[in-house]
């Protein structure tokens, strides 16, 4: 009982602070008058007052309103880092587990092969072939993520598989396509979901490492990664300028972290 | 025992087999043209490249520079930069030693971490130690080794002065990024550790001990004895994470080591290096994975049955 509110309170927690994290990012044009863009010479690294909240960058770009926007491509490119991955992962995942027998075998050889690289050097090595650009470390980072994902949903479908209405549909005559999106879909749903908000707390450490190591391509774009790679060389004398991004990324992080324990450890699941 | 064995070196092998060629079909025949790329922009002839080309059998068939490709990798010889012309196996003697020193201290620091959170959020007393750790493990996985490194190096040197900095190669140079590389990766296995132990003390025979009468620090050590098991497995999983992290720890303390080499590498496109990097890293992934799984099956009997 008192387990169960504690998990609700840290559920309701995490999901308002998420909420708020998209909300200002989204909402930046409107917290913000000023261009993320906009370099002022001459108010290089400006501690935070009332008209910079957050202080001014080695460049005097607004740290405030930076973090907003950053806010906006660091979460997209991460969105659509787990999107890359998903899709794949899952249509994978669901043949293997479904039909088992030498689909399954020779799937999951070639997951595990791929699961034996490390994934940031994975991406990274895909990087180098793909170039530069946040697309291109949503598309490396995203296929490093399938192998893990399509492990994962195949484990989910091996055990919906032994569920009697799954036979029962089977048995009534049902495709293997019907089957699959009709019944096994919805029985893996919650532990999938689960994994996926797993995913995109990994997505967007591993994007933003990218982007850290500097492979954004636009290098003047708002973006967590990039900043904390600009705030480091000036971390002794200026902190705010790593600080803003980065407690805004690992807040984001946590956030989603406690919700993706929280979805997977709901009542009636063991 | 040994059957069990064998068969998992002989998954590993095999799956190390594919690993490389997947690093031949993607790094060294898709981008075919780098070769071309790179030495024009070092201001080479058109026929020093022909030539270098034939050199290096680039013009040959895809399955014979396959071939020969895999029988070059058993002997050792993973190819020439582009950029140097340094053998890449001998670019990677040169640099293992300090990304060794690295992963293998951040290893010891995150499994000695790591189960003590694990234990201390999972049977931890009173309440408030287990929160504690809990917290402290979701602070390990939700802020990136880019942002604590930062900080760590501001805290350390700067503010205390206790620790040198960025650079340098002696031992007291390793201790900072041994730390923070360390703590990232402890996160996951003190996670493992606490679901492993929850569940070791949810066991009838735990509630048996308790029962009939055992000191607590007997239950204690029953708990542990089982719970415990599975945290080599995770250690092992854990040493993906470690080689990709030694990558940006070692850019963010400017130390010398096979990430600095890779970074190096990607920016002017050298792909027998990236290659050769990456397929030792997943050889050597795969390996001590079965290596782990055979050590779990040798302490836990049930591992094998399972089969």
């Amino acid at each position: 009982m008192i387990a169960a509110r504690t998990t609700n309170h840290r559920r309701r927690v995490a999901a308002g602070l998420l909420g708020l994290i998209v909300l200002l990012s989204i909402l930046a044009p409107l917290l913000t008058g000023t261009d993320p863009r906009d370099a002022t010479t001459g108010a290089e690294l400006v501690s935070p007052s009332w008209q910079h909240l957050f202080g001014t960058d080695l460049l005097g770009r607004d740290v405030y309103s930076r973090t907003l926007y950053g806010g906006r491509r660091t979460l997209g490119v991460a969105l659509l880092t787990v999107g890359v991955t998903l899709l794949p992962g899952l249509i994978t995942g669901l043949a293997a587990g479904y039909f088992g027998g030498w689909i399954d075998r020779a799937l999951m050889i070639l997951m595990d092969a791929l699961l034996a690289f490390p994934a940031l050097l994975l991406a990274l090595a895909l990087v180098a072939l793909l170039g530069s650009g946040a697309i291109q470390i949503a598309l490396a980072v995203g296929i490093a993520g399938i192998p893990a994902y399509a492990r994962v949903t195949r484990a989910a479908v091996l055990e919906a598989r032994t569920r009697m209405f799954i036979e029962a549909a089977r048995a009534a005559g049902a495709g293997p396509a019907g089957i699959l999106w009709r019944h096994v879909l919805p029985t893996i749903a919650p532990p999938l979901l689960a994994f996926a908000g797993v995913m995109l707390s990994w997505a967007i450490l591993n994007s933003a490492a990218l982007m850290f190591l500097g492979y954004g391509g636009d290098l003047s774009a708002p973006d967590w990664g990039v900043m904390l790679a600009d705030g480091r060389a000036a971390f002794r004398t200026a902190p705010w300028v790593a600080t803003a991004p980065g407690a805004a990324l690992s807040l984001t992080v946590l956030a989603i972290n406690l919700l993706a324990g929280s979805l997977d450890s709901r009542p009636g699941r063991e | 025992m040994i059957a069990y064995a064998l068969q998992r070196f002989g998954a590993a092998i095999l799956v190390a087999w594919l690993a490389v060629s997947l690093a031949f079909g993607v790094l060294r025949w898709l981008p075919g043209d780098a070769l071309d790329a790179t030495m024009a922009r070092a201001g080479a002839s058109d026929a020093e490249i022909a030539a270098r080309r034939l050199a290096l059998g680039l013009d040959d068939p895809v399955w014979q520079q396959y071939a020969l490709y895999l029988a070059d990798v058993l002997r050792g010889d993973l190819g020439e930069s582009l950029v140097s012309g340094q053998p890449v196996s001998e670019m990677i003697a040169q640099n293992l030693g300090p990304t060794a020193a690295l992963a293998g201290g951040a290893l010891l620091v995150a499994v000695a971490l790591g189960v003590g959170l694990g234990v201390l959020s999972g049977v931890g007393r009173p309440a408030g130690v287990r929160y504690a750790a809990e917290g402290i493990a979701s602070l390990a996985l939700s802020t990136p080794v880019y942002w604590t490194g930062t900080l760590a190096i501001y805290l350390f040197t700067t503010v205390l002065d206790v620790l040198p900095g960025v650079g340098g190669r002696g031992v007291r140079y390793l201790i900072l990024p041994v730390c923070v590389l360390g703590f990232h990766t402890a996160g996951s296995i003190a996670r493992v550790t606490a679901g492993s132990i929850r569940a070791a003390a949810a066991m009838d025979f735990i509630r048996t001990a308790r029962a009939k009468g055992l000191p607590e620090s007997d239950v204690l050590d029953h708990i542990l004895r089982v719970g415990l098991l599975p945290v080599t497995a995770v250690v092992a999983l854990q040493l993906g994470f470690l080689l990709g992290g030694t990558v940006i720890t070692e850019m963010i303390f400017a130390r010398r080591g096979l990430g600095k080499v890779l970074l190096a590498a990607i920016d002017t496109r050298d792909y027998p290096v990236i290659q050769g990097l990456v397929a030792l890293s997943a050889v050597t992934y795969s390996l001590i994975n079965a290596l782990a799984d055979v050590l779990y099956g040798l302490i836990d009997p049930r591992v094998r049955m399972d089969r």
